[in-house]
């Protein structure tokens, strides 16, 4: 700031008086100035303009690398168990009936998650051709109300990170809320 | 009943076809009878869409559920507001609200340019025309609003329990009118590239369409946030997700639409900036529409996956690229004779202005776009949650904060350094003040005494320009004080009522800043009787009261707020509901609001044996000004929008430019249509 302020006053005082009362001039018509200043003007603009656009630039670069998480299914948790150490995940998976545990005194949600079954083009779970591990994660989230729509069988996605022991320790679990419902058949 | 809705559909596709074609023969053949045909198609296929529309709700509200749309969104029990607001809740109705909005422009479009603009107005409609045509190609064909189950069933399925409040019954259909609205000022502007007029007759024909455009935007966003704020529980009323920012970007841009325009108006510069403007704009309200439909990010508001995904992004890519191609293609006659001159003059300002307005707008776009990228690049989708976008997003606020307080106030051209001293004077010393205030009463995040200091920098400035405006009459007219501000007002809304919303906007944003800051948060488990505190209240759970009807059950809890002094403030009763349709629990919200703090109350939850309440309670400063300042906002709009005669004797001057031949035909053409 310092500098362009510098800068216009520099130029402004340069200009003959009868120039420097135009404060409000009517537009257009008097738009030529002196061959040299024109041409010092342009480039300058594209200085700031470029510095801002660096400035961007830059908080878009640093914002990055601090504040981004991986977002994994539970079968790539799985794959990449080993690597993801104490990397920010969200976790997208289903949850596992028979396994919800919740303790509203302490506020203490624990569940089990399980990958989401791809659908075929009518809907059906397609079935893997090998069959391979079933596998799931225990999460364990302390200190937040249980969401409105967290039900066993509800997909969610699991804000937090893998610990010890494959338990995923979440700060939050989102349930999707999708716009159409299917009310629940009786079982 | 159905039949009819799609046979509507269907003529309404062959008559926007027909208006293209008989648009374009008419101007290019010099036939005027087929542009008034073309205009009367466009009202028909408005009729016809109409229909449809009408068909939707009347089998909303018979409860018809032979329709796939009705059984999937509605329930005989669903109260009849909501049944109405059901037309937008999924996609089939949301899509035909869209197409509606865009036949009720187009009429109106047609309407006003039904004299004006006859060389370029057939153009135009006929760019309005195209994009309803893809909208009724997805109704036709594609996600079908009238198709019928195979077997009827007794009951619905029930709107969605976190749509019923009547936020979010007006929050689609404001930004929905918002993002169809800014079709019109586009398509005046690739009409003026198809044509070749670019000088800024498109801009001022169009221009109270991007205000009206713009304000529905804010609203829109506004009603958005103040439903989740009502609603989603959490206390706060943004997560930038990706649906939200859908809605936000497309407001950015008009927001710099709106400021570089002038400098176009004023000075004949950025003509490429101010088209590119409007085709962003344009872009980003189909980017919204397919980031909500089609399921590509996944978002807290997911909606269901549909095959609409890859016909909305080729639509989206089609219209990028000949757009843009015009463009390429005109951009020797776009080149502006004029330049800028000076960092301090107001060109400047509007010029940095809107670089950290599209700067702010591709953050957003990057953030949100980020997971599919990074699939489709590394294999691994990484995404960015809302830190990201408020540590980005933060810094540019204060710069964009900064501009708002010197773009009106500095000259066109360039400044002298008088000028600045006498204009900023009084603004600066009213802002540090703010800010040495601040700090006195504890303050001590530099952001926030920036935040609060730049703010009140800006209202300063604006104080000075209404005093100096009133006091400029009080002596020209010797009108006396109120009288003089009135007529400040009146004479220059345009002016004056922007100075509002830049008011409305820096309010706002304290509230964003006073919230985002200052929010605290206490979870507990309580017995009936038993009493607990935040901040300086205490609250003490009373007990539950109970009620059951054949759509939801509620259990409300009682809670006594007392203040410091130990007095009792108010009973507040959150609520837990289950609506039965749906099988689904929903949390309803107290929410105690004064201008200093809101105190905001859930009902976490409820224990089976209805002795323990489980309590979520924030307690947010200055959350209030968020509305107030929207109100502000409001306000300001309504008062640029108010009917100008000077106004519209400048366009008139500017639309008068067109040659006597093209006059000619137009009154041919509308003599024709009368």
């Amino acid at each position: 700031m310092q500098t362009q302020r510098g800068f216009c006053i520099r130029i402004c005082s340069s200009l003959p008086e009868s120039r420097r009362l135009l404060a409000h001039p009517a537009p257009a018509t008097i738009m030529t100035r002196p061959g040299n200043q024109k041409m010092n003007i342009r480039p300058r603009f594209f200085i700031g303009a470029g510095l801002i656009i660096l400035a961007i630039g830059y908080l878009i670069g640093n914002a990055m690398r601090t504040t981004s998480e991986y977002y994994l299914t539970v079968t790539e948790v799985a794959a990449r168990q080993s690597e993801l150490g104490a990397q920010a995940l969200r976790v997208a998976g289903r949850v596992k009936p028979g396994t919800v545990n919740w303790d509203p005194n302490t506020l203490t949600l624990k569940f089990e998650i399980v990958p989401i079954p791809d659908l075929d083009a009518a809907g059906a779970p397609i079935r893997p051709v090998v069959a391979t591990e079933p596998v799931s994660f225990r999460v364990v989230a302390a200190g937040e109300p249980k969401p409105d729509m967290f039900a066993p069988g509800r997909d969610v996605i699991v804000e937090g990170k893998l610990g010890a022991g494959g338990v995923i320790t979440a700060t939050q679990v989102l349930t999707s809320c999708a716009s159409k419902y299917k009310p629940k058949q009786s079982q | 009943m159905p039949e009819l809705g799609n046979l509507a559909l269907a003529l309404a596709l062959i008559l926007a076809v027909y208006s293209i074609v008989a648009n374009i023969y008419g101007t290019r053949r010099n036939a005027p009878d087929f542009v008034v045909s073309a205009r009367h198609a466009i009202w028909s296929m408005c009729a016809m869409v109409t229909i449809a529309v009408v068909v939707l709700w009347l089998a909303l509200l018979r409860s018809d559920f032979s329709l796939e749309y009705v059984a999937s969104y509605s329930s005989s029990t669903l109260p009849t507001a909501y049944k109405i607001t059901a037309l937008w809740a999924g996609q089939q109705g949301s899509l035909l609200l869209w197409t509606w909005l865009l036949a009720i422009f187009t009429s109106v479009a047609a309407f006003q340019n039904r004299r004006r603009n006859p060389d370029t107005a057939p153009y135009a409609l006929a760019v309005l025309a195209g994009v309803a045509i893809f909208f009724l190609l997805m109704l036709n064909f594609v996600t079908r609003p009238f198709d019928l189950l195979p077997v009827i069933p007794a009951e619905g399925s029930d709107l969605n329990p976190l749509l019923q409040n009547y936020w979010m019954a007006i929050h689609p259909p404001s930004l929905y009118i918002g993002y169809v609205s800014a079709s019109v000022p586009f398509a005046f502007g690739a009409a003026a590239l198809i044509t070749g007029k670019l000088d800024d007759g498109w801009i001022r024909s169009t221009r109270r369409w991007a205000i009206f455009s713009w304000f529905f935007l804010t609203l829109g966003n506004l009603f958005g946030a103040r439903w989740a704020y009502e609603v989603l529980g959490w206390g706060g009323y943004w997560a930038w997700d990706p649906v939200e920012n859908a809605a936000f970007m497309p407001w950015l841009v008009m927001t710099a639409y709106l400021h570089s325009v002038m400098i176009q108006e004023r000075k004949d510069m950025l003509k490429v900036w101010n088209l590119s403007l409007i085709g962003l704009a344009f872009g980003l309200t189909l980017f919204g529409t397919f980031i909500t439909r089609s399921g590509v990010i996944s978002s807290v508001h997911s909606f269901t996956q549909s095959g609409l995904g890859p016909y909305f992004l080729s639509f989206l890519i089609t219209v990028t690229l000949s757009y843009t191609a015009l463009l390429i293609f005109r951009s020797k006659q776009l080149r502006s004779p004029a330049e800028f001159e000076s960092y301090l003059s107001r060109e400047a300002a509007f010029l940095f202005n809107n670089l950290i307005l599209v700067g702010i707008t591709f953050a957003v776009f990057w953030g949100t776009i980020f997971p599919v990228l990074s699939e489709a690049v590394r294999g691994v989708k990484i995404t960015v949650g809302p830190p990201f976008f408020n540590r980005v997003n933060a810094p540019l606020a204060l710069g964009l904060v900064f501009l708002t307080g010197i773009g009106p106030l500095i000259a066109w051209r360039r400044t002298t350094a008088d000028n600045l001293v006498r204009s900023f004077a009084a603004p600066v010393a009213i802002g540090v003040t703010t800010g040495i205030v601040a700090a006195a009463a504890g303050l001590r995040q530099w952001y926030v005494l920036t935040a609060f200091s730049l703010g009140a920098f800006v209202i300063g400035t604006v104080l000075v320009e209404f005093r100096r405006g009133m006091n400029a009459r009080r002596h020209m007219m010797n009108e006396p004080r109120a009288k003089a501000l009135v007529n400040l007002v009146a004479k220059n809304n345009r002016r004056y009522g922007g100075y509002v919303i830049h008011v409305g906007v820096i309010v706002a944003f304290i509230g964003i800043v006073g919230s985002s800051f200052f929010r605290t948060e206490v979870k507990k488990s309580v017995h009936a009787g038993d009493s607990f505190t935040i901040g300086s209240y205490t609250l003490r759970f009373l007990g539950f009261s109970e009620v059951d009807t054949p759509h939801l059950a509620s259990a409300t809890a009682r809670v006594e707020v007392l203040g410091p002094d130990g007095r009792e403030i108010t009973v507040m009763t959150p609520a837990k509901l289950f609506y039965i349709r749906a099988q689904q629990p929903a949390t309803l919200v107290a929410i105690r609001s004064t201008p200093l703090n809101d105190l905001y109350v859930v009902l976490a939850g409820v224990d089976d044996s209805g002795q323990t309440a489980t309590f979520e309670v924030f307690l947010t400063p200055l959350v209030f000004w968020l509305w107030a300042g929207g109100l502000l906002m409001v306000l300001g709009t309504v008062i640029v929008m108010w009917p100008n005669v000077r106004e519209r004797a400048a366009i008139a001057t500017v639309l008068s430019r067109s040659s006597s031949a093209d006059r000619e035909l137009a009154d041919l053409a509308a003599r024709g249509g009368d």
